[in-house]
This record gives structure tokens, sequence and C-alpha cells, in this order.
């Protein structure tokens, strides 16, 4: 390949508080993306980690926000080993949906401290673009997978609860005030 | 008062007051092959023999992670970055699920590894301390810290005499050593040193476990006689509200 013809990769973060949203937002964006082949979406809960979670027996004990944003880290960590960098190594355009910056709203609005997220995720690659999806999910339903609705019934146990309600305007608090910036 | 004032008085009410036995922590760490887990055992039970109620808990024994950890260490699946992660992971479920309801119960529990042995193996792992320290916070400190001091060569000798150390173990993943015994040498020298720097920056006890097992044994006897008079630390409140602050948590 020659220099020319080498494109530079890039990752585009697609954030927010719908899981069902973010997902539809980053399958729109692949279109506008030039030369087809190019772009990758790389989605959350791709190590498994998450889908082994939500099996365990249910003495086992719920994990707490602190654990679960551990959780949501090592799954990071994974999609950038085999999906994130090997494709923008290779001069592709990975659209990661939802990325870092839902973790930490999540992690916000259920009371952790911000410099303690800002800390754990700081071994991961900035995006060069972030995106926020705005849409507020009124209730949880079956077909929404993302991890917030995980985590708030990892939490709450009830996924319409006042617990949800609460903390979904908190997080959506904290992604306005991050795309602000 | 704010409910975080409230719920800090609980916490210092909980652990300060002279007239009840507190909750006391004692983490046993060291290298693999340091005798650690006998001494452990050995341990608890002249404890239970003393009339303390002894609850042990180990390394990566949540029953919440350590099944979605365990096979992706035999598939070899794991980088530096989410063992490390995973590891604290399981290790923040025990904190909240076993080893503050015991403490805070007034129990004495003792972790066969602590947090220590995240950050000895993960920076030897190439992984910066800071970080890996943070992943741990709040940080929950042990009332006291033995550490079983070994050198190299004992710990390799130890550990090789009866079985082939595992991938992870033997720090195949960061050598990149076809041979486990071989790694794990290399490996483990890695892990001593950052275990001798932990030591000092968090003022272990050591006790020399070249030493032969009945007198490691009463020499812990005697420090523990020594340090279980040490007032309650204010360093761990942090840990225990947030814990008490848990959804659910009825206490």
């Amino acid at each position: 390949m020659t220099a020319k013809e080498r494109r530079e990769g890039a990752l585009i973060a697609v954030d927010g508080v719908d899981g069902a949203a973010v997902k539809a937002a980053a399958r729109a964006l692949l279109p506008a993306i030039p030369a087809a082949g190019r772009a990758r979406v790389s989605r959350w809960a791709s190590s498994g980690l998450f889908a082994d979670l939500m099996i365990a027996p249910q003495e086992a004990g719920s994990p707490s926000a602190r654990t679960l944003l551990l959780f949501y880290a090592a799954d990071v960590a994974f999609r950038l080993r085999w999906q994130i960098r090997p494709a923008i190594d290779e001069g592709k355009v990975v659209i990661a949906a939802p990325y870092v910056a839902t973790a930490i709203a999540f992690g916000r609005a259920a009371g952790l401290p911000a410099a303690w997220l800002d800390d754990l995720f700081t071994f991961a690659l900035p995006p060069s673009e972030t995106r926020f999806v705005g849409e507020m999910p009124r209730r949880a339903s079956a077909k929404r997978s993302g991890f917030v609705d995980f985590g708030i019934r990892c939490l709450d146990g009830n996924p319409n609860g006042t617990m949800r309600r609460e903390l979904v305007t908190r997080m959506r608090a904290y992604l306005k005030a991050s795309a602000r910036r | 008062m704010t409910s975080q004032q409230r719920l800090l008085a609980r916490v210092r009410d909980r652990f300060t007051k002279p007239e009840r036995r507190r909750g006391f922590l004692v983490a046993f760490e060291g290298p693999d092959g340091s005798g650690k887990t006998t001494q452990r055992k050995l341990f608890k039970t002249w404890l239970q023999s003393e009339g303390y109620d002894v609850v042990t808990t180990k390394w990566n024994s949540s029953e919440l992670i350590k099944p979605i950890i365990k096979p992706r260490k035999t598939a070899h699946a794991l980088s530096p970055e989410e063992f490390s992660l995973l590891h604290a992971a399981d290790f923040r479920h025990r904190v909240e699920h076993a080893i503050l309801p015991a403490l805070w119960d007034g129990k004495l529990v003792i972790a066969d590894r602590f947090l220590f042995t995240g950050l000895a193996r993960d920076v030897a792992r190439g992984l910066d301390l800071d970080w890996v320290l943070k992943l741990y916070q709040p940080l929950l400190w042990p009332d006291l810290v033995f550490y079983f001091s070994v050198s190299p060569d004992t710990s390799g000798r130890r550990v090789t005499a009866t079985r082939t150390p595992n991938f992870y173990e033997s720090g195949r993943d960061v050598t990149n050593l076809e041979d486990p015994v071989e790694s794990y040498h290399r490996f483990v020298k890695r892990v001593i040193r950052e275990y001798e720097s932990l030591a000092l920056i968090f003022n272990f006890i050591t006790v020399d476990a070249e030493q032969p097992m009945s007198q490691q044994h009463y020499r812990l006897r005697e420090l523990f006689r020594e340090g279980e008079g040490r007032p309650w630390s204010e360093w761990n409140a942090e840990a225990v509200v947030e814990w008490l602050e848990l959804p659910g948590r009825d206490r």
C-alpha cells in the first residue's frame, strides 16, 4: 500500500442513556462514512463478560455500581484489544457504541466519584469524535439490552422503579454536560 | 447533620466503642510458595481456640466473579489490564458481600491475599501502580498485614517441587517464555521486588518464611497479640460508608 492509499483510522464514540437509541445512532452513522468497508461498530458486552454476569446465580449477590464499572472497563479493554485498535491500525473507522462516556455518566449518576471514574478509563483510547444520543427511555423493555438497563436491574432489581427514573435523569444531565465540554 | 455525617457517626460508633469487640482484619500476603496458606490455617485454628469468631476469605473466590474469570484464565484470554480489572472486581464484590458484613458483625476476618496481591502481580505485569491502586478504592486497610518473605529461589523451588505453575501464575503472558518453570523464576523475581516495595510503603509486618513452620506460627501469635489493640483506622470510614449506602443494605 502506498502512502497515498494509506488511510488514517479513527474512533467515533456514540454514547447515551438508551441502549437501543445508541445502537440505532451507530447504525445510522455507517452510510455517512465514505468508502464502503471502512467502518466497523464495536458494541457493549463484546467480551462476553456481561453475558456471563447475566446468568450468574442469584445467591452470588448482585454487583454494585463499582463492580459493574470495573466490569465495563474490562469489556472496554477487550474491545480495544480485539476490535478497536486492530481496525484503526488497518485504517478503518470504528464506531464504539456505547463507549466510555456512558459508563462514566452511569457511575456519576450512581454516586461514584468523578476522579475514580476518570482514572479507571485512562487506558482507553480517546475518541476523535463523540456523539451523544439525547433520547431518554421512559421504561425498560425486554428489547433494550444496553448497559444502563442491565446496570439498573443489578442495582435495583426493579427495572422500572424510582431508582431508574432518578438514575436516568442524572445520567442524562451528566451526558449533556459532557457534550457541552 | 447530613445523611453522610449520620452514617459516619454510625461507623465510628460501631468500630470504636470499647465495650464490644470490633471487627478486625488480618491479611496474609506473600508470593506463591511462601507458606502463607499453611500459616493462615494454623492461625485460624489458634484464634478459634482463643474464642474469636473467624471468617476466612481467599483471593479470587467471589461466587459471582470467579466463575467468569476461571475459563478466561484457562483459555489464556486475558490481557494484563483485563486480568487486573477482573481481579479488582472480584475483590470489590468480596469486600461488599463477605468482608465488610463480617467486620460489621464484629468478626475477625483473615484474608488469604488482599489487594496487595493485585498490586504486586499487576505491577510485575507492567501496569502502573497508581492506576492499579485506584481500582481498589475506596481502600479498606487491614489492621495487620503479615508479609511472608521468601527468596525467589525458595518460592520457585517450593512451587515447582510438586506441580507446574499455570500460565498466569508463571507470568507467561508477559515473559513470553514457553517453559513455565523458567518463566515462573523470572516472573516471581518481579513479584517479590514489588512486594518488598509495598512492604515498605504500607508498613507490612514481615515474617521470615524461610524459618521452620512452628517458629513462624508462634511468631504470628506474638505479633497478633502486640497488634490486636491497635485502634480502628479512620482511613476505612469511606469504604464502610459507601458499603452502608449500597441499595438494599438495611443495617
